[in-house]
Parts: C-alpha cells; structure tokens; sequence
C-alpha cells in the first residue's frame, strides 16, 4: 500500500481534493437516496413537486410496498422468486462449471490444432446447410444433427498431424474471453428464433427456467473463466505437488485442495455473476414471456403502464435495487482485504 | 509446471460445450439467415438474396443514425468516466480523509439494474416534478427538455451511463495503483518533482496498460448500450438515441424480420470488431514501449 501521488501537494489542494470526492459521492448517492425516500411517498408527497425529508416533507406510508406484494401491478412477488431461482442456479452452475474449466487451463497442457477448429466450423456450418435444404430436415433438427457430427470430426481431426498453427492454453482462453465481445443482440435473437424452433419439436425452451438458466450459464462462462484463472494461479504449486508425490488423484486434489484454499475467490465470482444474472435485460426480453419473467423485465415495464406514479416504480426499482445493495456491502468488505486485486493484473 | 491426465478433459469439455453450443448455433444460424428473405409476418417462404439485406441496410440513413448515436455515447462516457474515475482513484490512493466511507457508496451504482437506474433517472430527469429541475430553477434554467429534445436527452443517457459506471474504472484504477512501486515515487521526491510532473512523469505512463485495458472493456460494453435507453427514452424522440442495439430490437421482434436482422447484427459484430482491432492497434506502439 502506497500513499503516494498527492504527497507533493500543499494542504489546501488536499483539501481541494477531498471536496471533489465527496462531491462525486455525493452525486454518486443523490439518486439512491431519492429512489428510497420516494418509495415511501403518498401520491400527494409526489405531485405537489419534489420532497426530500420522510415526516417533515412528508408523510412516509408502507402503502406502495403493500400493493406490490398484493400483486396489484404485475406478479411482483413470483418474478422476484423466478429472478432469485434462475439468478442463484445460473451463478452456480456457471461457477462451478467455469472454475473446473480454469482449474484446468491453469494445470494441464491443451494443444489444439488451428485445423480441427477449421474444421468444426465447416462442417458445422455445412452439415446445417445440407441437412436443411438437401435432405430436408428442419432448421433446428437440422442444426442439432450438424453439431455432434462437427464436433466428434473436429476431436479426431486434432490427432492428425494437420498443417497450421497448434493453440495452446492461452488461446482457449482468450478464445473464452473474447465470447464477451459478442454483440449480444447477435446471439440474443438467434437463441429466440433456435429456442422456438426446439419447442415446436415438443421441447419447451422459450419461457422456461431451463432455456433461461441455460443462456445465462453460457453467458456468464466467459467471466467466471477469466477471474477464477487469476485466483488460482496464485495458489502455490508445492501443496498439490506435495499431494500428487502421495498419489491423490487429479479430482481429489481440486476438490479437497484447490476449491477450499480458493474459496473466497469462488465466493466473489460466485457474487459478481450473480450481479450480472440478476441485472441481465435482453435475453430475458427475448427469451420470456410470462411465466418466468425476471425482474428487469417487470420493473422496465413498469414506466409505460404507469407514468407519474413515482412512488410505485420507486418501490418496484428498489426491489430490483436492495439484493444488490446488499451484495456490494460483502464485495466491498472483500475488497478491502485486498482480493479482488489478483483479478485485474 | 503443467501435467498432463486424461482428466484434464472432465474438466474442460463441460464449460467447452456449453459455451460452444450457446454461440456457435446463433452464429451459424444467423449467418446463413442474413442472405434470406425471410419474415415471420406475414409469412414468406425464405428466399435467398445473397447480400440484398446488407446492400439494403447500408444505404439505410436509420442504420447509420444507430451507429453515430452508439458512437457518441460509447465514447463521450466512456472518456468522461476514464477522467473522473481515474481521478477518484488517486484521490481514494492518497489516503484522503473519510476513503473508507466512500468505497461502498462508491461501488454501488455498477451493482444495480441498468432498467431500475434508468427509470430512477427519468424521475430525476422529469421537467416539471424531478428534484434537478428544481435545483436548475434555482438559477432560473426552469422546465428544460431532458428528454424530450434529441441533444438533451443523449446528453441525460451519456450523463447515466457515467453515474453507473464510473465505479467500474474507480475500482479497476484503485487495485491497479495499488501495485505501483513506491521507491520510484520516493526518488521523485529527493528530485523535489512536483505531483503534476509525478503524475504525468511516473503514474500516467505506468498506469497505461490498465488504463488500456479498463477502457477497452467499458467501450465495447458501452457499444452493447440497450436497456438505459429502452427505459429512458425508448429510442426517441424519433430515433434521435436510438442504439445499435435498440434498432435491432425494433426491426426484429417487432417486425419479425429475420434476414433483415439478422444482417444487421453481423454488421453490428463487424462494426465492433473493427473499432477493437483499430484501437488495439493504435495503442499497442505505446503499451510496447513500456515492457
């Protein structure tokens, strides 16, 4: 920890600098604060022009908090169960799955040759056209039987000696990575069109918590990949080589290891994906209609059905809001002790 | 040291196939979709136009109405927040009285729902009844058009997207001073180098890969921009904000014009991939230099 960069600078530009940052906090709090307090309006409270001090400006009442759990604007409190459900599932899988996947990169040797990928992308692609317009399958069907085809050439292709460039363990990742600079509007509306595509072959994938939490899990692969490889390539070798000496087996060792020595890495991807599930607008947008609807869905539709009224979409937002709220207090608590600097090196 | 176990594959293939699967369908899909013809309603058997839709959306002043909206949000907020954030985190580095107090509150606003920040902006933006057309009539600025004019409301947009995510470079800024060698500073001082010269002289150049990094991420999830605007303005008035994004939306879910959409979200990648490849390579001079 250094205290350097200010330490040329009289005492009055110190205290220049520190009017600055509190007035950045204090742009940076205005609106949460606003958001809270006109939760607690009365419809007179808000018409009459802004207020800003419960029980001098005016009367705080609990009444818009008990119509949104009474249902009166949408289902409030099952969106909130659909939101905590796919939201905590998704950030599970996605981090259990994804810590596996950058345990392994961190550990073991890929090699993958640049031709196998070629491969896989043609025949893919190819495969998709044939079935669909040659051989009359439908799109979805035909895509479904492209893809384990593609996939067991490409597994082969790759121990062929093929010509081209091999790609090793930082390519995959960057190959990970670089999932996120997708547009997600690209996959967002394709997924739509696949999913009802696969619900007509009498799977339901649109508005389901399977198609859902699937989405998100991919999405949040990615992410999860990128920060749990930086925490795990801070563990020292010498205990899981200490551990291989005695013969454990490769699984144990992550498990018994590797999971519990970086639990407090797991816990903050865990947090962060969960932020990004929860907050997550466009899929959601596309892929539900009613039945599981998540949170930002509700809360934008909120502002057309009803405009001036202030004190029902503050208290819809502030649902939306207070989980996350919630999470920032432990992240910043994490913070502090200095762990999420590893992530960004 | 790496091993090598045939279990290594367990553990990848799991995270491999879903990613694989979820990216490479939409992508194939729509590829080979945007040289159709195909509409959903009313129902046209799909017909193959080879580059039609992309000949169509190219000479679309709509389109690139989207890309210059994107464009001016992605990079006036995206420098905005790089200035003020970058200056925070200096500030929150020296030890500034009452840091710790600030860091939650100053983490907060990337946490929350785009669509729950933006509908609080609204309220805030409103031009009669919001708290900051109060504060602004105070010095006789009463009733502006936040959004209801096409420059003030992306100028509300841009104001937004630097309240919410500023916060991300403060804390990227912040762990990245953290690791900056204190003895260089300490040599700067016998030299009697002011901060400003220390600043630009040690801090700034030392600080640019971050630098570089942090702004790269924030711009192209800056070019993904859809939600704030959704809720704040709905791409209007007109089309005046409306986003790549948003413009994608609109012709695909709401007119269900699938080749057509589907062409344009390849531009979309195609758009992002040039402006990351372009300012990779304009900086990458500058990022060698430091090694």
């Amino acid at each position: 920890m250094s205290g350097q960069g200010l330490t040329g600078l009289s005492r009055w530009s110190r205290r220049l600098v520190a009017v600055g940052v509190f007035a950045w906090c204090l742009i940076t709090a205005f609106p949460l604060y606003w958001v809270v307090v006109t939760a607690f309006k009365t419809p007179p409270g808000v018409v009459g022009g802004p207020t800003y001090i419960p029980f001098v400006d005016f009367t705080p009442t609990l009444q818009p908090f008990i119509d949104l759990y009474q249902g009166i604007r949408g289902e409030f409190f099952r969106t909130f169960l659909n939101s905590t459900i796919v939201g905590l599932s998704a950030a599970a899988i996605a981090t259990a799955v994804g810590a596996m996947a950058a345990y392994a990169l961190v550990r073991f040797e890929f090699r993958v040759r640049f031709g196998a990928g070629l491969i896989f992308f043609l025949l893919a692609l190819g495969g998709y056209l044939l079935f669909n317009n040659s051989l009359g399958f439908n799109r979805a069907q035909a895509l479904l039987l492209a893809f384990p085809i593609a996939l067991a050439a490409a597994v082969l292709a790759n121990r062929l000696p093929l010509p081209g460039p091999i790609l090793g363990n930082e390519d995959i990742l960057f190959w990970f990575v670089s999932q996120r600079m997708f547009p997600p509007i690209v996959t967002a509306f394709a997924l739509y069109l696949l999913y009802s595509e696969i619900g007509r072959l009498g799977f339901q994938l649109i508005d389901s918590y399977v198609g859902l939490t699937l989405c998100y899990v991919a999405f949040s692969l990615p992410i999860v990949v990128w920060l749990m490889r930086d925490f795990f390539e801070a563990i020292p070798i010498e205990v899981e080589e200490a551990a291989m000496v005695d013969n454990v087996p490769s699984w144990r060792i992550f498990l018994g290891i590797v999971v519990p020595m970086s639990m407090n890495g797991l816990l903050a991807t865990f947090m962060i994906t969960l932020a990004f599930v929860w907050n997550e607008f466009l899929f959601a947008l596309f892929l539900t209609n009613s039945r599981w609807q998540t949170l930002p869905i509700l809360v934008a539709g909120q502002n057309s059905q009803r405009g001036d009224e202030w004190w029902a979409i503050s208290a819809a937002a502030l649902v939306a809001i207070i989980p996350m709220m919630i999470m920032a207090a432990l992240l910043s608590r994490m913070m502090r002790s200095g762990l999420l600097l590893g992530a960004i090196k | 040291m790496m091993r090598n176990d045939p279990i290594k594959h367990v553990f990848i293939w799991p995270a491999v196939l879903v990613v694989l699967a979820i990216s490479i369908f939409p992508l194939i899909y729509s590829f080979t979709t945007s040289f159709l013809s195909y509409r959903l309603i009313p129902p046209i058997p799909p017909r193959v136009v080879w580059l039609g839709n992309y000949a169509t959306l190219l000479q679309e002043p709509r389109f690139w109405n989207a890309i210059l909206t994107t464009t001016l949000i992605a990079f006036i907020a995206v420098g905005l927040q790089y200035v003020i954030g970058f200056g925070v985190a200096l500030a929150l580095n020296a030890r500034v009285p009452g840091e710790r107090l600030f860091r939650v509150a100053l983490l907060l606003p990337m946490l929350l729902a785009p669509v729950a920040v933006a509908l609080v902006a609204r309220m805030i933006f409103n031009p009669t009844m919001g708290p900051l057309n109060q504060f602004l009539s105070m010095f006789g600025l009463a009733n502006l058009p936040f959004l209801t004019n096409g420059h003030w409301a992306l100028a509300c947009i841009i104001a937004v997207e630097i309240w919410q995510w500023t916060p991300f470079i403060i804390l990227m800024m912040l762990a990245g001073l953290q690791t900056l060698p204190e003895d260089v500073y300490e040599a700067a001082e016998l030299e009697n180098a002011s901060a400003w010269q220390q600043f630009w002289g040690i801090t700034f150049p030392m600080m640019l890969p971050i630098s570089a990094a942090v702004v790269f991420i924030r711009l192209i999830e800056s070019y993904k921009i859809m939600d704030t605007v959704f809720v704040m303005t709905g791409g209007g008035p007109g089309v005046d904000t409306e986003t790549l994004t948003l413009f994608a939306y609109q012709e695909g879910f709401k007119k269900f014009n699938l080749g057509y959409t589907s062409a344009l979200s390849f531009l979309f990648l195609i758009a992002i991939t040039i402006i990351g490849v372009t300012y990779l390579a304009l900086l990458r001079p500058h990022l060698e230099k430091r090694r």
